[in-house]
């Protein structure tokens, strides 16, 4: 575990030296003309030099966005004009309220070389039910996944439903419905509530079987209630539990609970106000631990480390990502670690790695993409015992366009087998 | 010598361009200059002499253009060295000051004699083509596809194509467009 944190504190490290002098991206940012007409170089801009004095957003309910929005939003007042940043904020705007436009004007403010900002958010779009296809993948190893969704919105409250069918984040192909409900603001706009709720039927890998049969089972039924506390633009901390019933596989075997206390710290932070020159972080570490203090059969905990970089330099994209986790006692295979799917040691096939998930994990992975074209590495081990850690690679190279993926990995072995493909969205 | 838009001029040993009938500065791209953003142009010049298959010369320039929202005038930035700006222009003004900046000073191998045509290829940015994919922004994001979003982008009608302006001259001489000068 002590490597596990050095790792993570490493790569931490890292990203906050090469942050040490963000770019500043914008029209100034382009080549300066010697003025023929001017004596001193000036931006390409005209409008680079005035001030904004004020920034409003109309037409919609601004009380539903998100702090951190909202914060992005007060943090251009005193700001010098910057076009394109006004741009990143108004695709925010669209993301975060699922708008098609969002139309950005700028004029006269009150006082001399000042300006104001309005964010104007269509009316037309402003929709009762939200449809959403979430995910999709085709994995030649592990077949299809699938998840789509429907919300809609009633007296400040978002209701979801959706459906899904996974078969590569987990061991089990897991296939079922979700639903939840989130209210945006509980007494202050930093803390949010929601409750989610999912019922699954399990069906599972020949290998896993074969492994040991008895620790599957052929449904699971999830509640979460969660509570999200916005502690600054760039951090959120999640808490709740997580009650879940499974009824086990084996002949005669009694359905068990594995109730745990799950907090989650997330560190999400962008720099840069055009979308192709920009750097994104991303981390978080989860805790999750079942106890019999709230019923649980099993008792463990389980810590889980991510972290994530992302630089953008005009047609070129370069991704780093780390994963580490360690489960103290026997967790139920639904909380075991995977490597081998999608996004991780792409390439392998994870019943092969370990038909059980592993309780300890060290994954990183590098990509660079030019354009559409990406290329990738990975590394990682997955293990029970010390004994067993056996440090395995990866490669591949494929097709990427925003969340879209196609792509061919290969494990790096001395002789490797057919190789991997998949292709799909946000997996 | 007046044909079509392009009129060309030539000035002791340059030849000038200027095409009054041709407005860049309108439609999407005056728009976006108005929301306070700034504008790329491309600007290119062909020149072919003798012959319509022999290309003479080709001038290319990029100009950089932004609208003062507060003293409505327009700022224009020559990109290509010699770079140049000049600023509280007119829209005619700006038209005509990126076309001054395109002339054609070396004349070496041209001779007065030789049949001269000329095209001037003018291309705004377009920078709302990337808004109107139905995989942009708004429609695809962490959470997936929204299909509200979706329906909503393929249902806008097809985006402007007037995002490009090319207009001709010739056939003239450089002897004839001396003559008119004087």
């Amino acid at each position: 575990m002590n490597r596990l944190l050095l790792g993570c504190g490493l790569l931490l490290i890292w990203v906050a030296v090469i942050r040490a002098e963000p770019p500043q991206v914008s029209d100034n940012a382009l080549p300066q003309v010697q003025s023929v007409v001017l004596a001193e170089a000036e931006p390409l801009n005209v409008n680079s030099r005035y001030t904004v004095e004020d920034v409003q957003v109309v037409g919609w309910h601004v009380k539903r966005m998100s702090d951190a929005l909202k914060a992005n939003i007060d943090r251009l007042k005193g700001e010098k004009l910057d076009r394109p940043k006004l741009e990143v904020i108004a695709n925010e705007i669209k993301r975060e309220l699922h708008v098609p436009k969002v139309d950005v004007t700028v004029v006269r403010g009150v006082n001399v070389d000042e300006v104001q900002v309005t964010f104007e958010v269509a009316h037309t779009h402003e929709q009762d039910l939200e449809l959403t296809v979430a995910r999709f993948l085709y994995h030649s190893k592990q077949g299809w996944t699938a998840e789509g969704s429907a919300t809609t919105h009633f007296g400040g409250n978002a209701f979801t439903f959706g459906l899904v069918s996974d078969g590569d984040a987990m061991l089990e192909r897991f296939a079922g419905v979700r639903a939840g409900i989130e209210r945006g603001h509980i007494g202050s706009d930093r803390v949010s509530l929601r409750f989610d709720f999912a019922s699954y039927h399990n069906q599972w890998n020949r290998d896993t079987l074969m492994a040991d049969s008895d620790q599957t089972y052929r449904t699971r039924q999830v509640f979460e209630p969660q509570a999200t506390i916005v502690l600054t633009s760039y951090l959120e901390l999640d808490l709740g539990t997580r009650f879940s019933l499974y009824r086990l596989a084996a002949p005669g075997a009694k359905a068990e609970s594995s109730n745990a206390v799950v907090s989650t710290l997330r560190y999400h932070q962008r720099w840069g106000s055009d979308p192709s020159e920009d750097e994104e972080a991303n981390a978080s570490y989860n805790l999750t631990s079942a106890t019999h203090v709230l019923a649980s059969d099993p008792a463990y905990t389980r810590q889980t480390v991510n972290a994530a970089y992302k630089i953008r330099r005009g047609r070129n994209t370069f991704d780093l990502a780390f994963l580490a986790g360690k489960i103290a006692g026997v967790a139920p295979l639904f909380d075991r670690y995977v490597l081998g799917n999608a996004s991780t040691l792409r390439g392998w096939n994870k019943y092969v790695l370990d038909p059980l998930g592993g309780s300890h994990v060290v994954h990183g992975s590098v990509n660079y993409a030019y354009r559409w074209i990406q290329v990738f590495y990975d590394t990682g081990a997955i293990w029970d015992r010390a004994d067993q850690r056996s440090q395995k690679h990866s490669a591949g190279v494929g097709f990427r366009a925003r969340n879209f993926q196609l792509a061919m990995a290969f494990p790096l072995v001395s002789h490797p087998g057919i190789p991997v493909f998949y292709a799909g969205m946000n997996f | 010598m007046l044909a079509e838009g392009l009129i060309m001029q030539a000035n002791e040993n340059r030849i000038e361009f200027s095409a009054p009938r041709t407005h860049f500065l309108s439609g999407k791209p005056l728009d976006r200059l108005k929301d306070a953003w700034a504008v790329p142009f491309d600007f290119q010049i062909t020149l072919w002499s003798g012959t319509r298959n022999h290309v003479f010369r080709t001038l290319a320039d990029r100009f950089v253009i932004s609208y003062d929202v507060l003293d409505e005038k327009f700022k224009v930035d020559k990109m290509i060295e010699p770079r140049h700006s000049a600023k509280n222009l007119s829209a005619a003004a700006a038209e005509t000051w990126c076309l001054q900046q395109m002339a054609l000073t070396d004349l070496n191998g041209l001779s007065p004699t030789d049949k001269l045509w000329a095209r001037l290829e003018i291309r705004a940015e377009d920078v709302s083509s990337r808004e109107t994919l139905p995989f942009a922004h708004g429609a695809v994001t962490e959470s997936g596809i929204s299909l509200n979003t979706l329906i909503e982008i393929l249902s806008r009608p097809p985006p402007s194509p007037q995002l490009r302006w090319t207009e001709e001259a010739g056939p003239v001489t450089l002897e004839t467009l001396r003559v008119v000068r004087r």
